[in-house]
């Protein structure tokens, strides 16, 4: 309990930041809305003239811009990404800053199992994704209050942003693993932002190929805003696949790390 | 008792060699010295002991319990002092101490205090703020304040100033005379000399030898080196004790071991120039040993 508490108070600053930082985006892009829906029609029309190889990529295709909901899953992409970034560098970072930091020793000498680190760790990073989830969805019904006196359904919100969170699971639990796979990270947000973009071009390619066998390849396939603005929810065999992968993931970081050499300082 | 038994522990970094076939013991109580030169292979069996790295082969028993498998249970009772400390740079020390203290059980806030007051530390100060000899002061406290039952030292001098060396050799005395073991760890002879009964001289990867402190001293080495006023007589050093020698000119180097009156006498016989006398390097000593084993 200790390793937990000790990661969540080195850990809070930064989340909170990160968690302004996208409310902060949202925030600018949502003051737009009410001048945006006005002309709704004629920037659907434009989105529709894109080659639609493009707009499929970009997952353009049957985003409302009229819509309070529509307009604010634009952002929610990019804000998808930035909090993709945060989840796989706490993951990463939560157990691999130790060796970079050389406090390894000190931590992994006391007379707690190399399990019960990386427990409270994990748990850290799980806290403080949920505590980060919490302000945003808070921060962004304000924001949508401000923006617009339109009416939604808060359930689709609620939806909406709970992907957030279970896309930033599987990059924290991917980082996990990472992390301790990989013997020396010199710098964990370069690897987080080239990774998370990787995926991202994964999508892409997902999303103009339509082949459904690479959708299983990118989290960012398991969570498809139309549909769920739609009223369709999540897809199972999506959350089945991510259930499946993360509990790999963490089993597979646990077991390497229980039998890791620490680097000598 | 035995506190420590190592039996032909062997550990590889891929290819490269760790130690090998490394088999010792530390009874109870005593402050056992643990000595080469670096790269020898101390630091790795000091890992191994604590769990920071896994041995190739062979086992480690501490409190007759095995290293790995009862290692959580066994650290309760060690402290350990690496030979540099890092520590969490947006820390005060007291923080960082309490935080040390809350994975063992029952430790007393007065501890700290104390240890602190006597190794003279700021517990206000933050960590980053600290020099590298303060931040080893921490070290210190850290690996001391559960009142540990078998302390281990890895080159834990470096950085102090020797006040504060002797404060702490004064404070690892105290604790060996509560009945406290000591592996200590070091590359310098004089230092070990200085606290230990007994020291295990380790190199590449192998255990040379493990003598009584008490032994090491009686063959004390010196190092000698001379410059004479005129040239240097061919075989006027040649005296029994003296190896290593090499003479050119008026200038002579040679490690003595043996009676110091018997090599002043000598040197009193001619004018001296200059003259230095100093502790052998372990290497040279290393080098003694591999002559007379040989």
């Amino acid at each position: 309990m200790n390793v937990y508490r000790q990661e969540l108070s080195m850990s809070i600053k930064s989340c909170l930041y990160w968690t302004f930082g996208m409310l902060l985006t949202q925030f600018f892009f949502m003051l737009m809305f009410p001048a945006v829906s006005k002309d709704a029609a004629i920037l659907n029309q434009i989105v529709s003239k894109f080659p639609p190889a493009l707009t499929r990529a970009l997952g353009l295709t049957t985003l409302d811009l009229s819509t309070v909901l529509g307009f604010y899953s634009y952002m929610f992409l990019v804000i998808l990404m930035v909090g993709s970034v945060y989840a796989l560098k706490s993951g990463t970072s939560v157990l691999s800053e130790e060796i970079r930091a050389k406090t390894a020793d000190f931590l992994v000498s006391k007379p707690i199992s190399r399990s019960s680190i990386a427990s409270g760790k994990l748990l850290s990073v799980l806290s403080l994704l949920v505590l980060q989830i919490m302000v945003y969805f808070i921060g962004t019904v304000i924001i949508i209050k401000m923006a617009t006196g339109q009416h939604y359904d808060p359930d689709i919100l609620i939806l909406i942003n709970l992907s957030l969170f279970l896309v930033q699971i599987y990059f924290a639990a991917l980082g996990f693993l990472l992390g301790v796979v990989i013997n020396r990270i010199r710098s964990v947000l370069p690897l987080s932002l080239g990774l998370v973009f990787a995926f991202m071009v994964v999508q892409m390619l997902n999303q103009s190929l339509a082949d459904p066998k690479l959708a299983y390849l990118t989290p960012f396939a398991y969570y498809d805003l139309t549909n769920i603005i739609s009223g369709g929810g999540y897809e199972s065999s999506f959350l089945i696949t991510e259930g499946i992968l993360i509990v790999m993931f963490i089993l597979l970081a646990y077991r390497i790390y229980n039998r890791k050499d620490l680097p000598s300082i | 008792m035995k506190v420590i038994e190592v039996d032909r522990l062997t550990k590889y970094y891929g290819k490269s060699r760790g130690i090998e076939d490394l088999s010792f013991n530390v009874q109870e109580g005593e402050i056992f010295g643990f000595i080469g030169p670096n790269g020898a292979g101390k630091s790795t069996t000091i890992r191994t002991l604590l769990g920071l790295i896994y041995p190739t082969s062979g086992s480690a028993k501490i409190f007759g319990k095995d290293c790995i498998k009862e290692g959580t249970e066994i650290r309760r009772y060690i402290g350990y002092l690496p030979s540099e400390v890092f520590y969490y740079d947006n820390m005060k020390v007291i923080d960082l101490l309490n935080y040390s203290a809350s994975f063992y059980p029952n430790v007393k806030k007065t501890r700290i205090q104390e240890l602190a007051e006597m190794m003279d530390l700021d517990l206000n100060r933050k960590i980053d703020a600290l020099s590298y000899g303060n931040k080893k002061k921490v070290g210190i406290v850290q690996g001391l304040l559960h009142s540990p039952k078998l302390i281990i030292l890895d080159e834990p001098t470096g950085g102090l100033d020797p006040l504060m060396q002797n404060k702490f050799f004064d404070l690892i005395h105290e604790e060996n005379r509560k009945g406290v073991t000591v592996l200590f760890s070091s590359h310098i002879l004089s230092e070990v000399q200085k606290i230990c009964s007994r020291v295990g001289i380790i190199k590449e990867g192998r255990m040379v030898k493990v003598e009584e402190i008490s032994s090491l001293e009686d063959t004390s080495y010196r190092k000698f080196k001379v410059e004479l006023a005129d040239n240097i007589p061919a075989g006027y050093f040649d005296i029994p004790g003296v190896s290593n020698l090499s003479t050119h000119q008026k200038t002579s180097t040679f490690i003595f071991s043996g009676d110091i009156n018997q090599m002043v006498s000598r040197l009193n016989e001619r004018k001296i120039r200059n003259l230095l006398v100093e502790e052998p390097s372990l290497e040279e000593i290393f080098l003694h040993y591999y002559e007379k084993d040989a």
